[in-house]
């Protein structure tokens, strides 16, 4: 295999063909996978941050598929400076699914805190010239504490939406977009999403369309990272999942500053992956010689 | 000769819930004598559930456990292997799979290899067992039983078939993974298992009858896709994969003899060979035989010598010609 090979053609993105999967074992799995984790948990309902973009709007129809449109509630979070086209394609979905949604604009919250023209923020009067990654962090995180609200609300999970390429090199904001109750597509690289995106028929047009943070007007994640998602899902693949060198992947036709720079943000990004560590001091502790399922007999809500 | 019929009870047990998951056994017996079946199989740990951890120590039963006695004798009748977290005497826990016919518990197999890699942590909670026996069955053959893991080890279907096995019973929780396109079936793990016991099937020639569970356990997907399959290598029924169900299957067991003296695999077996050469790969790798891959300066019981080589004076003559 060479960075020469063709994608698989036909579909509306590169798919690198090491990365194509079976998507039909795939929405089996994924469904089996979210009817057991809320039977496990006890609850019956889901809550599912919707942005527009392909990764929520294809974990809203694996849920729609999986427990059916009414026990799915999307909600969908603009922040003052989010694009309009990012709200509407979110609205498709949610009109193509038939589920309940509904809006909470988070601006008052993020400009209560970093200040706007009209008055200073919580967080003090420098605070207006806060780095866009400091507010993009704030606006996922907000995000977050409104999902876990809702999810209080209609006695839901919150169900995650992070796929495994950003998951990896570390493209989340800790305890913003990555905390979920559970997450059916985090092992799912980004080209494996979009073939599983088209598979259970989200709109050509979100399929399409650049990915975007949406942190900043115009912002995408290929040009922010310096990288094309087909590119960095194989470099990935071949470094992790398929346990390859770096000189093995070099002589597959890898660019050797690119691997570098990619191993280095894997390795940065190790600690948003785990639990917390917890200092070893008494007999038993959990995570480290406690260890039992998360979900298990008595834990389920009554 | 009536064929013999095996019930697959490709089930998906609750994880931890032992009684929840004893009562669904005993409804399983029911349906399946309802069907005439005489041997009924169940999952690897299906009263128990597979991802356990600590609770392990909790679902353990020992074999004098009233609840198993409450299953031996819905056996009346009927053969099935049943799988459970064993406690022995001395506390050991064990992934075990039991014989149970005619209301009588008539042999328990501890799971042999337990897989401490990738995403399995056996070891770290149960005891390894010691011992591998093929059983005489009311059924009129010889059966082996085997845990999951046991079956990627080439000598345990080899060892059962010697020891007079004729159908060798496989029950697993194998998690599926590897959803590559290019996989036969779509699922990395079904291809490798088809492979394997397809083989083990035509090298033993004996039945192969595999168990495998369904349903979620936090993170992990368990496939199903039970199979049975003749002694030729032939798969006779492959169960649907990630559907709960008790599938029935008919099997002649005059193939096995048919197949054995077509093909004489096993008559052409040559243990004695093997203990003989596996008694000097033994003592090879204990240090207590000289190791004949290993470089010719290793200390015994390493293969490989450090650095530096012992210095060599160049041989003169050799090059003075």
């Amino acid at each position: 295999m060479t960075v020469e090979d063709s994608p698989v053609r036909g579909e509306p993105f590169d798919l690198p063909p090491e990365l194509a999967i079976d998507t039909d074992v795939a929405r089996r799995v994924i469904a089996e996978f979210i009817r057991g984790q809320l039977r496990q948990a006890g609850f019956e309902q889901t809550v599912i941050g919707l942005s527009g973009g392909i990764d929520s709007a294809v974990v809203a129809y694996l849920v729609a598929e999986a427990i059916g449109p009414e026990r799915l509630h999307a909600v969908m979070m603009p922040y003052r400076a989010s694009s309009p086209a990012s709200r509407a394609d979110a609205e498709t979905v949610i009109a193509a699914l038939g589920c309940s949604s509904d809006v909470v604009e988070i601006t008052a919250m993020v400009d209560g805190y970093f200040g706007s023209d009209a008055a200073p923020g919580a967080a003090g009067a420098e605070s207006g010239t806060a780095s866009a990654i400091r507010r993009g962090n704030f606006a996922a995180r907000m995000r977050m504490a409104v999902l876990y609200d809702r999810s209080v609300t209609h006695s839901a999970l919150v169900v995650g939406t992070g796929n495994k390429t950003e998951t990896l090199i570390g493209y989340t904001t800790l305890f913003g977009d990555s905390a979920c109750a559970f997450n059916p597509i985090g092992d799912l690289y980004k080209s494996q999403v979009r073939q599983l995106a088209v598979a259970v028929g989200v709109p050509d047009v979100i399929v399409r369309k650049a990915p975007t943070a949406d942190l900043w007007p115009g912002q995408t994640d290929e040009i922010e990272g310096g990288f094309s998602y087909p590119e960095l899902d194989r470099l990935l693949f071949w470094r992790i999942d398929k346990r390859r060198s770096v000189e093995e992947i070099v002589a597959l036709g890898f660019d050797p500053a690119m691997i570098e720079r990619v191993d280095r943000m894997v390795a940065g990004a190790e600690f948003k992956r785990q639990v917390p560590p917890v200092a070893k001091l008494g007999p038993r502790t959990a995570g480290v010689d406690y260890l039992y399922p998360r979900r298990r007999p008595g834990s389920a809500r009554v | 000769m009536q064929p013999l019929r095996i019930a697959l009870a490709q089930i998906a047990p609750r994880l931890g819930a032992l009684e929840a998951n004893l009562e669904r056994h005993h409804e399983l017996l029911e349906e399946a004598r309802e069907t005439h079946a005489d041997l009924v199989v169940f999952p690897e740990l299906g009263l128990t559930g597979y991802q356990l951890q600590d609770l392990a120590a909790e679902v353990a039963m020992r074999l004098d456990d009233p609840r198993l006695a409450d299953l031996a004798a819905a056996t009346r009748g009927l053969s099935a292997v049943i799988s459970f977290v064993e406690e022995s005497a001395d506390h050991r826990l064990f992934i075990a799979a039991a014989l149970f016919e005619d209301g009588e518990l008539r042999h328990v197999h501890r799971k042999l290899y337990l897989p401490t890699y990738g995403l399995f942590d056996e070891r770290r909670f149960f005891a390894q067992g010691d011992a591998l026996r093929a059983v005489p069955s009311r059924l009129g053959v010889g059966i082996g039983i085997g845990i999951c893991e046991d079956f990627w080890h080439l000598t345990v279907p080899q060892l059962l078939a010697l020891d007079g096995a004729q159908v060798l019973v496989n029950v697993s929780s194998s998690p599926g993974r590897d959803l590559a396109a290019i996989n036969e079936v779509g699922l990395g793990t079904a291809t490798s298992w088809r492979t394997l016991m397809r083989t083990y099937a035509q090298l033993t020639t004996s039945f192969v009858v595999f168990c495998n569970r369904v349903g979620v356990d936090e993170s992990i997907s368990f496939w199903g896709g039970s199979e049975v399959i003749a002694p030729s290598g032939q798969a006779l029924f492959s169960a649907p994969f990630y559907d709960e169900g008790l599938f029935v299957v008919d099997i002649a067991l005059e193939d096995i003899r048919r197949e054995r003296i077509a093909l004489p695999l096993l008559r052409d077996e040559r243990p004695e060979l093997e203990v003989r050469e596996l008694g000097r790969i033994i003592a090879e790798r204990a240090g207590l035989a000289p190791d004949s891959t290993a470089e010719p300066d290793a200390e015994p019981g390493f293969d490989l010598a450090p650095l530096p080589r012992p210095l060599r004076v160049p041989d003169r003559k050799a090059g003075s010609q």
